[in-house]
């Protein structure tokens, strides 16, 4: 082959967060080009988040990939590689490729099957189209990434069910009521879990949100960042009648809803349906209330519970997972094969563009203002098929070359020798078809198959830890993107 | 008839296949099958209701008299009752039982073959026609409302006794839309049940001259209808909900079903569809 694949990373299992820490790349654009200016690179892109970092260039046969890699990279952080080569894996050709499947379809992260990977790639991988440090392999190796990550989503039921404790109890919310709209929320005391919730809740489009808290003080600032309404705790029980949903964490040491209150608030709300949230401990909600009808119960342990037979269910699902990721790869294989011939080809063709596109700017200019668009159009579309038509000989000739024999590296080089394509600079648009078929893509993925909770792959720990994992997540109100909260500010894996 | 036996039986292999292939696309979770499977039945019933039409119309007054005819129109009004709810409330689910549903009424149908019910030529046709339309819109129905409450009672009682909801329970609507189906079947049906009951006893008066003759069906009508009344009072007066309606709705189609079967063909009736 002509060129080889290089993938090096380190990840939430090879590196410890301070060592994640000192390697995360804030600037990817800045190594990117650190990377393309070592001799031999031709392509390079980087994926940052705060459980991964990984660096994929392509180069020439016989350059050292791995070692320019890391060296660029740790001289980008200021560090030397001896520092870095401890925690790296290093993939090399198909093994890269395999990787970089795994990880976009999610099966390498902490969370297994959790979304947000996937998105960070995609972003990751449009600011190095933009940065112009992709070329032909790595957007096809994106490409596909994006595609298997699909496929895996929509045939295997790894991303299917929630696995962290907020989104099962809404998810279990969905299921009793259905449609968010037109309920009501209460958060009775605050707590992360509490608040991750009740933006979870929010997200799915629940109407009101009460907030409940022995100091009002919080509980009118928490209202307000849910743009609900603070209630005082002396009344908590008197507004129960209007809600649907009540999410309890406080610190009291004795139950404050008792069955019989509840009794009392189902005749006034005509068994419309309550879902009781428990999640502190000891508990707030007498457990005697399960036993009532249209009452349903959630404590903490039932909920972790659940969230335990999900990851199960995502393990297995998993190794479907792998198989398809196993195949795509397998499919990858042929065409890398053919591949040698592939940035020929596509330099060829911009370069008779490139050249149609020229005279007719200069036809045009002597033609005067005068000309209609449909002119200008028939005349655009004329010079450009002139050009394409030229090159289809020579181009099925290379292929069959190519095809015939085990190397057509001869013919490909004369090629390259006689259009003079190594000289000429490579257009800066030629990916932006590309681009616009990975936005495409992004929209076909819709945000309602992802569980925009569900992964949390920032936190820092399995999901059930997810209040101790966040000791100060800035839920904010607005959508998925809210509770970005713990790891901050460098997304999230 | 032979051309209606031929439409008959082809509106029976279209039910058929529908009911084969939406139940076998559920099971397996195939969109694509659900969909072609209702549609099947959707052409089936398009057909069906032309076959009615034309029954009706060619020969009204003897059409009425046949007992075949009774059941193919009941499977035809619970599958329209089933295409109305699936419209408006998205309840695909219902297929699962509807389609079956129907092709069974409508094997029935034309197995009984033309035995003739036995009426009296006199035949006031507004009471016996909403006799006859009110009660069977009343039971596809109950019959919707029956299942859909079979389905929430099992997915309630497994989110009470945090069971995990895994496979076809998970593709099942929420608790919320198996409600809804049991409000519409006591509020909409109950007012149709009672006028079902009210114009068949004025039509008795008007035929038989009695209203009420103690005929066992008559007495099992009267006895749903009480337990349907007091499932209207407390579902619309007191505000009950969920798993008792649900319960209480199952009895009473399920009574309805075993008084419309059992009586009539075990006991003497005049309701009876035999000759």
């Amino acid at each position: 082959m002509q060129y080889e694949i290089c993938l090096i990373g380190l990840n939430h299992r090879t590196a410890g967060v301070e060592i994640r820490e000192l390697f995360a790349v804030k600037d990817s654009r800045a190594l990117e080009e650190r990377l393309l200016a070592a001799p031999g690179v031709r392509e390079a892109m980087v994926v940052s988040t705060c459980n991964r970092v990984e660096v994929l260039g392509v180069g020439r046969a016989g350059v050292d990939l791995a070692q320019v890699a890391a060296a660029a990279w740790a001289g980008h952080c200021g560090r030397t590689p001896v520092e870095l080569t401890p925690h790296l894996y290093v993939h090399a050709n198909l093994a890269a490729v395999h990787h970089l499947f795994c990880v976009a379809s999610s099966l390498d992260s902490m969370v297994l099957g959790e979304p947000q990977i996937l998105g960070q790639i995609k972003q990751a991988y449009r600011a190095a189209v933009e940065n112009g440090s992709t070329r032909v392999i790595v957007n096809r190796m994106l490409h596909k990434a994006f595609s298997v990550a699909k496929r895996v989503r929509t045939e295997t039921g790894i991303g299917a069910s929630a696995v962290s404790i907020s989104y099962a109890a809404v998810e279990l919310a969905k299921r009793i009521f259905g449609d968010m709209r037109g309920k009501t929320a209460m958060l009775i005391g605050a707590g992360e879990m509490a608040e991750l919730a009740a933006a979870h809740l929010q997200s799915a489009g629940i109407s009101g949100i009460l907030v409940a808290n022995r100091t009002y003080e919080r509980a009118v600032e928490l209202a307000k960042r849910f743009s609900g309404r603070a209630v005082s705790f002396a009344e908590l029980l008197t507004r129960l009648p209007e809600v649907d949903i009540v999410i309890s964490s406080t610190g009291s040491p004795t139950a404050i809803i008792r069955a019989r209150d509840v009794k009392e608030i189902l005749r006034k709300r005509r068994n419309r349906p309550m879902f009781f949230i428990d999640i502190a401990v000891p508990r707030d909600i007498d457990p005697d209330i399960n036993s009532l009808d249209n009452v349903y119960l959630y404590d903490i342990d039932d909920l972790k519970e659940i969230v335990e037979e999900n990851l199960a269910q995502r393990q297995e699902e998993a190794a479907k997972a792998a198989e398809i990721v196993d195949l795509e790869a397998g499919k990858f294989r042929h065409w890398l094969t053919s591949l040698d011939l592939q940035p020929t080809i596509v330099d060829l063709l911009s370069f008779g563009e490139n050249v149609a596109k020229r005279e007719l700017k200069k036809t045009l200019r002597r033609l005067g203002p005068d000309v209609s668009p449909e002119t200008e159009q028939a005349l655009e579309t004329l010079v450009l098929s002139i050009s394409r038509k030229l090159y289809h000989e020579p181009l099925v000739f290379l292929k069959r070359r190519a095809r015939e024999e085990q190397s057509a590296d001869k013919f490909i080089d004369l090629a390259r020798r006689m259009f003079n394509l190594d000289v000429e600079a490579v257009p800066g648009d030629a990916h932006r078809d590309r681009v616009g078929a990975n936005e495409a893509g992004d929209d076909e993925l819709g945000d309602d198959e992802l569980d925009p909770f569900g992964g949390e792959d920032c936190a820092g720990g399995i999901p059930a830890d997810e209040p101790a994992a966040a000791p100060a997540a800035p839920v904010t109100p607005n959508g998925p993107t809210g509770p970005t909260g713990p790891a901050g500010e460098d997304g999230r894996d | 008839m032979d051309f209606i036996k031929i439409v008959d039986a082809l509106i029976a292999a279209l039910y058929f296949c529908g009911a084969v292939v939406h139940v076998a696309g559920a099971v397996a979770g195939r969109k694509k099958a659900l969909r072609a499977g209702a549609a099947m039945t959707l052409c089936g019933f398009g057909m069906h209701t032309g076959v009615l039409c034309v029954l009706l119309a060619v020969q009204f007054g003897t059409e009425l008299t046949r007992s075949d005819f009774y059941f193919s129109l009941l499977a035809w009004s619970l599958l329209l009752i089933f295409f109305l709810l699936w419209w408006r409330l998205s309840a695909s689910f219902l297929g699962l039982v509807a389609a079956p549903l129907a092709l069974i009424l409508f094997l029935s149908s034309m197995t009984l073959g033309g035995s003739r019910l036995p009426l009296p030529p006199a035949l006031s046709g507004l009471f016996f026609g909403l006799h006859i339309g009110a009660l069977f819109a009343a039971i596809g129905l109950l019959a919707m409302a029956g299942v859909a409450g079979a389905a929430y009672i099992v997915i309630e009682h497994k989110i009470k006794t945090k069971e995990k909801l895994s496979g076809f329970f998970k593709t099942l609507p929420p608790l919320s839309t198996f409600d809804k189906m049991n409000r519409l079947a006591v509020s909409a049906g109950f007012p149709l049940y009672t006028l079902g009951l009210i114009s068949g006893f004025i039509w008795a008066g008007f035929t038989w001259g009695k209203t009420f003759s103690w005929d066992p069906k008559e007495i099992a009508a009267i006895f749903i209808w009480l337990l349907y009344a007091f499932l209207f009072h407390q579902r619309v007066m007191i505000g009950w909900q969920g798993r008792k309606t649900a319960w209480m709705v199952i009895w009473v189609f399920g009574l309805t079903i075993a008084s419309m079967l059992g009586i009539n063909f075990l006991l003497p009736t005049h309701h009876s569809f035999k000759s």
